[in-house]
């Protein structure tokens, strides 16, 4: 996996150190509820431990060093925004059982985590990577693949990945290079989103697919003998699930791990993501908001709210 | 005598509380009434009517006071006897102020005694019986400020001890005397300190008597005229009165007493207006770039001071006043000050006289922080209207004005936008974009579509000039950095994102630059832009969540609202109708045809005087008031000592001879508004149409050009031809208004004279022609000439459709940075503006040789220009010098290039825009799904 290193791109040394200090804290609120990735926090993510971008003082003639011979590219900010804003989709998307969270070291590559809730695979918790090529949006499909081959007929049982190109077989990101100009409608109304796949590699485990299996013998099992693939089934959720509280297979802050519930150090968490659903009534009581309107709902005529004091 | 009270109070109490701790009550009671008895007898010794009882005193009181003066009996008391008293009463009072209360809040026995002998009011009658002069009074007040303040027990519930206070209280109401002010308006404070903690006293200083009908709030009515007095004295007035306000917010009874019986309210807001008058009407401007009152330039100039703790005080009041006080003191503002005085004075024949007074405007908004008269100074700008025009539209035109008057009008924009307020942002935008017709009719949809693949960041960041691209000369990092926070220093209202902007720039201080590889020079500079554009975007977001709708071409339909339904005004009389034939008009000059809409309240109020009156002549009342208050700050307040019934006390001042000079003020506003309208109207009426022939001319070539070639830059060129002339520079500062209208077409003169034409042709217009507004239009107007303008214009200009762009709005924000937006061919957009720059810059930058050498000077130039600026900012504690460093020297330089470069300069300034109007693209097409943090 070639991790691209843009992410290094990041100036904010100082700060971002602190943020590193409190990964910790970070992880294991992760782990007890990897609901919500605190991804509004940041603009851009940390400099990573091991890829030491060439930071100096300006002065100039280092500067000037540097500066020859290179030449400047807002690419990689096209790319990086490009992907937060896939984020962003996925965390409007709010899907059922699925979440996500961009590793430390690449915005191309996510972690995730989906809980099967009834079916076949009820009860089973499988991790995965989302690898997107680099490339993107005008690559190829964003790759899913499991920590532990599942035993699925879409899923390959040696590498773990899932099928997801049959279910995307044009990945149609073709229109939006930066650097393309195509009519915005069609732009905007034909191309695929991060969030369809993550939504693709859930439905797999409640509607099953046995047409070209990258797993021929659960697909044969499944369409001969649904028992055993049943049992089968059974075995690789628990499969998993043993494995849960396993390190991470990648060594990333940002993986998804889980730990046994603490009540010192999730009860807090949870109280908080519990709270968190009273707070937009809060913010309009209590805080100050700095904005002003007197503009009565309905109306595009200023100051036409009723309350307003008469001035004559 | 006085010096005695204040002496024994400081050195004697001392020793006498030391003395006192061990005492037991009994004692000091005895020791009490053996000091009264002597100086009981006294006073029977002068006294002609040898009478001590208490109803006769209180008969006696009021003839004292009624007539006027000091009432004498017997003749001359001798000094050894006064001198005498004056030491018991000193015991007395020490005893007094020992004595703790008794059980269950039972009177202690001395005051007990007190009460019963009327002692306090005796003690008063006795310094009215001898020479109450001012040094009596003092005495007096000090003796009460003493025990009011220092006594164990509280005092003020007993009416033997209120009454001589009171009838001392308006004793002094009319003194002149400095030092008794002072002491009385203390005294005032200390009393309602003890009001604000005790609100039972309250209904004791509320005397009602039911033959009187009023209800009588002394202590109140004493303070007001203090409200705008300098210093100290007002100060602590002021306070005194604010405690009271804050009274009235609970209390029903004080809130209807001072909003129905007594002046507070015209007085304060016409006080406004007193004070207004004695500001300079020109201000001695520091330099061609100087365009808002800074801190620094205000602290200067006292009477600016003044006016702007009076307006601070309107808004403490305003804040934590009772609604009914807060909704008339709101009313009297706009009628007593905003409309009579400052519309007027927006209209001054000068040039300068106009610039002054726009400054002042944006400086008031600025120190303005309470919704409700923010709303007040809002209404007035967005929808009042002086001798039928809208001031928004009169305020919109000048921001095309070439002079300092253009770049003040900026600066007042600035602010106006940085209010984040919904009201503003309709009026001056958003009524325009809502019913969607500036966009081809499939584009509506594609309104609230994010830009998820920073298509647009990539279009506007495409069109950085060669000579300025990261390829060809790397820029040193710091000197880029510097241009971007000098933008973000420059006059921005937000102070909350500037400290966030500071930490951020403390900590990546020294300007790291980071390599991607070994290949991919990546712009630092442009993280920064990032940064700022997200806090930008999340404060505006932030803020606009108390907006009524999210202006996503949804909600408010675009069907439903139509961007001219405002009732046409009249048509003056000595303007002609062009016969609107061509419809294809440049977009600015529609500005005057479509102004705000009129509230219901606003409607009835203009509606209730007649609207050819001009505005300069306010109502009677109000010219009354203003009288009153004048009077009032002019320290010229009469010695009446009726106190019975405090309207009393204003109408006798009211009758007072200070009149003069408030008549002769008015008389001089109203010359200049004369001057200003034959100025104005009667050679404009002719050139105006002779303006819009050529215009018209102009419009048809334009249509015809557009329609061949398609594209946008022949239309630009011609434009731009038409234009320039006009922005051809004068004289700055110097130049006289009603000159300036007179010979040549300047552009405030077109304005006006189209404003005429314009009215009556509005209203055969279709509504449908696009338009994106006056507003929108003038800034692109101004942007277009960038290469022309200095750089403190750009930095206004860029700052502003910066401060724009970060608006979340998916109308405005689709209108300013999507690039894939189809609009309508007549509607001019952001994008295409840049792009004919670009082509601009281009061109110089081919026929001038040294011009990459000279994009690098002024790159060095800004470095240090934002250096010394942030040299002032780490200052601050010493605003003088500050300003004195901006205003002397521009900063040194070190490769010299003349400011007067202003195509380099805007180059290099250009060049930044497009970095940070890119940020703020990417910034949105990621912000805008994110749920609120907090």
């Amino acid at each position: 996996m070639n991790l691209n290193p843009f992410w290094s791109m990041s100036t904010n040394t100082g700060r971002k150190r602190s943020d590193g200090e409190e990964q910790s804290g970070e992880q294991q609120q992760q782990r007890a509820s990897p609901a919500r990735p605190s991804f509004g926090k940041k603009q851009l993510p940390s400099i990573p431990k091991n890829a030491v971008p060439i930071t100096k003082p300006a002065s100039p003639a280092a500067t000037a060093q540097l500066a020859n011979g290179t030449h400047a590219s807002y690419g990689p900010f096209y790319l990086e925004y490009s992907l937060l804003a896939e984020f962003t989709l996925v965390i409007k998307q709010k899907l059922p059982g699925i979440y996500v969270q961009p590793s430390y070291k690449s915005a191309l590559m996510w972690f995730g985590v989906i809980f099967i809730r009834h079916g076949l695979y009820q009860d089973g918790v499988f991790k995965f990577t989302v690898y997107i090529p680099d490339n993107y949006p005008d690559g190829e499909c964003p790759r899913v693949v499991f920590d532990i081959p599942v035993f699925h007929p879409l899923v390959d049982p040696v590498s773990g990945e899932l099928d997801v190109r049959r279910a995307f077989t044009k990945w149609s990101s073709v229109p939006h290079g930066p650097f393309l100009q195509l009519d915005n409608d069609t732009a905007l109304r034909n191309h695929n989103h991060i969030w369809q796949v993550l939504m693709y590699a859930r439905t797999v485990f409640y509607k099953i697919n046995t047409m070209e299996p990258l797993n021929p013998e659960a697909a044969v099992l499944y369409d001969k003998d649904v028992q055993l693939f049943k049992s089968k089934v059974i075995d690789s959720v628990k499969l998993c699930n043993s494995h849960l509280f396993d390190q991470p297979k990648m060594d990333d802050p940002y993986a998804i791990s889980f730990s046994s519930w603490n009540p010192a150090i999730h009860d807090e968490a949870k109280e908080r993501m519990f709270s968190h659903k009273r707070r937009p009534e809060d913010h309009h009581k209590g805080l100050q908001v700095s904005g002003l309107s007197w503009v009565k709902p309905g109306s595009t005529q200023p100051f036409s709210k009723d309350d307003n004091p008469p001035l004559s | 005598m006085a010096s005695m009270v204040a002496n024994g109070n400081r050195d004697g109490r001392q020793g006498e509380a030391l003395v006192l701790k061990g005492v037991d009550p009994e004692t000091c009671m005895i020791v009490f009434k053996n000091h009264w008895a002597q100086v009981v007898k006294i006073l029977e010794k002068h006294d002609p009517l040898r009478s001590n009882t208490s109803s006769n005193m209180a008969a006696l009181g009021v003839i004292g006071l009624s007539s006027g003066g000091p009432m004498r009996f017997g003749g001359p008391i001798p000094g050894d006897e006064a001198s005498a008293v004056q030491n018991y009463v000193e015991h007395i009072l020490f005893l007094l102020m020992e004595e703790d209360a008794g059980q269950a809040g039972a009177m202690g026995p001395i005051l007990e005694f007190v009460v019963m002998e009327n002692v306090m009011e005796r003690l008063f009658l006795w310094s009215l019986r001898r020479q109450f002069t001012d040094d009596m009074k003092l005495e007096q007040l000090k003796m009460y400020e003493m025990i009011v303040g220092q006594a164990r027990q509280p005092l003020l519930h007993h009416k033997p001890v209120l009454r001589p206070l009171m009838m001392l209280l308006s004793s002094c109401s009319g003194t002149a005397g400095p030092e008794v002010e002072a002491e009385l308006v203390s005294l005032l404070n200390q009393l309602c300190c003890v009001l604000a903690k005790d609100q039972s006293v309250l209904e004791l200083f509320f005397h009602t008597s039911e033959d009187q009908g009023a209800a009588n709030f002394l202590i109140f009515s004493l303070l007001i005229p203090f409200i705008h007095r300098e210093g100290l004295v007002g100060q602590q007035a002021r306070d005194a009165l604010l405690l009271i306000m804050s009274l009235s917010a609970e209390n029903q009874r004080v809130a209807q007493h001072i909003a129905e019986n007594t002046y507070f309210c015209p007085v304060l807001a016409t006080g406004l207006s007193g004070l207004y008058s004695s500001l300079p009407t020109k201000l001695e401007v520091p330099g061609e770039e100087w365009h808002c009152l800074h801190r620094e330039d205000w602290l200067q100039m006292p009477t600016l001071v003044q006016f702007l703790n009076s307006l601070e005080f309107c808004n403490a009041v305003i804040q934590v006043a009772h609604p009914n006080i807060r909704d008339q003191l709101v009313s009297y503002i706009y009628n007593g000050f905003l409309v009579p005085v400052l519309a007027p004075a927006l209209h001054k024949p000068t040039l300068e006289e106009v610039m002054t007074t726009t400054a002042y405007l944006d400086l008031f908004v600025r120190s303005v922080s309470e919704p409700v008269l923010l709303q007040t100074f809002l209404s007035f700008i967005l929808l009042h209207r002086h001798e039928n025009v809208h001031i928004l539209d009169t305020l919109v035109s000048r921001i095309n004005t070439p002079f300092q008057l253009g770049t003040v009008s900026l600066a007042l924009f600035q602010t106006l936008i940085g209010l984040y307020c919904e009201d503003v942002m309709l009026q001056l935008i958003l009524r325009y974009l809502i019913p969607c017709n500036h966009m081809m009719l499939s584009q509506r949809r594609v309104v609230k579509e994010r830009d998820f693949y920073s298509v647009s960041a990539a279009k506007i960041l495409a069109l950085t000039p060669s000579c300025c691209s990261p390829e060809h000369s790397p820029p040193p990092l710091r000197q880029l950095d510097s241009i971007l926070w000098s933008k973000g220093t420059d006059n921005s209202p937000n102070t909350g994102t500037m400290e966030t902007e500071e930490t951020f720039l403390e900590e990546d201080g020294s300007g790291y630059s980071c390599v991607i590889g070994s290949e991919i020079y990546l712009d630092v500079n442009y993280l920064h832009y990032l940064y700022n554009a997200r806090l930008g975007i999340s404060s505006c977001t932030r803020a606009c969540q108390v907006w009524s709708a999210p202006y996503d071409g949804e909600d408010p339909p675009p069907e439903e609202s139509h961007p001219h339904p405002r009732p046409r005004p009249p048509c003056p009389p000595q303007t002609t109708d062009p016969a609107p034939t061509n419809q294809l008009e440049l977009e600015w000059d529609d500005s005057y045809d479509a102004g705000p809409v009129v509230s219901p309240e606003a409607a009835t109020a203009e509606s209730s005087k007649p609207p050819q009156l001009p505005a300069a002549e306010p109502p009677k009342h109000i010219q009354e008031m203003r009288r009153t208050a004048i009077m009032l700050v002019k320290g010229s307040y009469i010695e009446e000592s009726d106190f019975q019934d405090d309207v009393m006390v204003y109408d006798l001042v009211a009758k007072k001879d200070a009149r003069d000079t408030v008549t002769k003020g008015s008389k001089e506003v109203k010359a200049h508004v004369a001057d200003h309208n034959s100025n104005l109207q009667s050679p404009l009426a002719e050139v105006g149409d002779d303006l819009m022939g050529q215009y018209e001319e102009l419009i048809r070539t334009l249509g015809s050009d557009e329609a061949g070639t398609g594209g946008s830059s022949p239309v630009k060129t011609v434009d731009k031809e038409f234009r320039n002339p006009v922005v051809t520079p004068m004289e700055e500062d110097e130049v006289d208004f009603s000159s300036f209208s007179m010979d040549t077409p300047e552009l405030e003169k077109q304005h006006s004279s189209l404003f005429g034409t314009k009215l009556c042709s509005g209203s055969t217009r279709s509504h449908s022609v696009p338009f994106t507004g006056p507003f929108v239009s003038v800034l692109l107007s101004r942007l277009e000439n960038m290469l022309d303008n200095s750089l403190h214009v750009n930095l206004l200009l860029t700052g502003i459709l910066a401060q724009l762009a970060a608006y979340p709005q998916p109308l405005l924000q689709s209108f300013l940075l999507n690039t894939n937006m189809v609009f309508q061919p007549s509607v001019r957009s952001l994008y295409q503006v840049l792009a004919s720059l670009k082509n601009q810059i281009e061109q110089q930058a081919s026929t001038k040789k040294d011009f990459p050498k000279l994009i690098t000077s002024a790159q060095h130039c800004l470095l240090a220009r934002e250096s010394s600026l942030k040299g002032q900012d780490s200052r601050e504690c010493s605003p003088l010098e500050a300003g004195r460093m901006m205003k002397s020297s521009p900063p040194p330089q070190p490769k010299t290039i003349s400011l007067a470069r202003t195509e380099v300069f805007a180059t290099v300034l250009f060049t930044e825009f497009l970095k940070e109007l890119a940020a703020i693209a990417q910034e949105h097409s990621i912000l805008s799904h994110v749920p609120m943090e907090e």
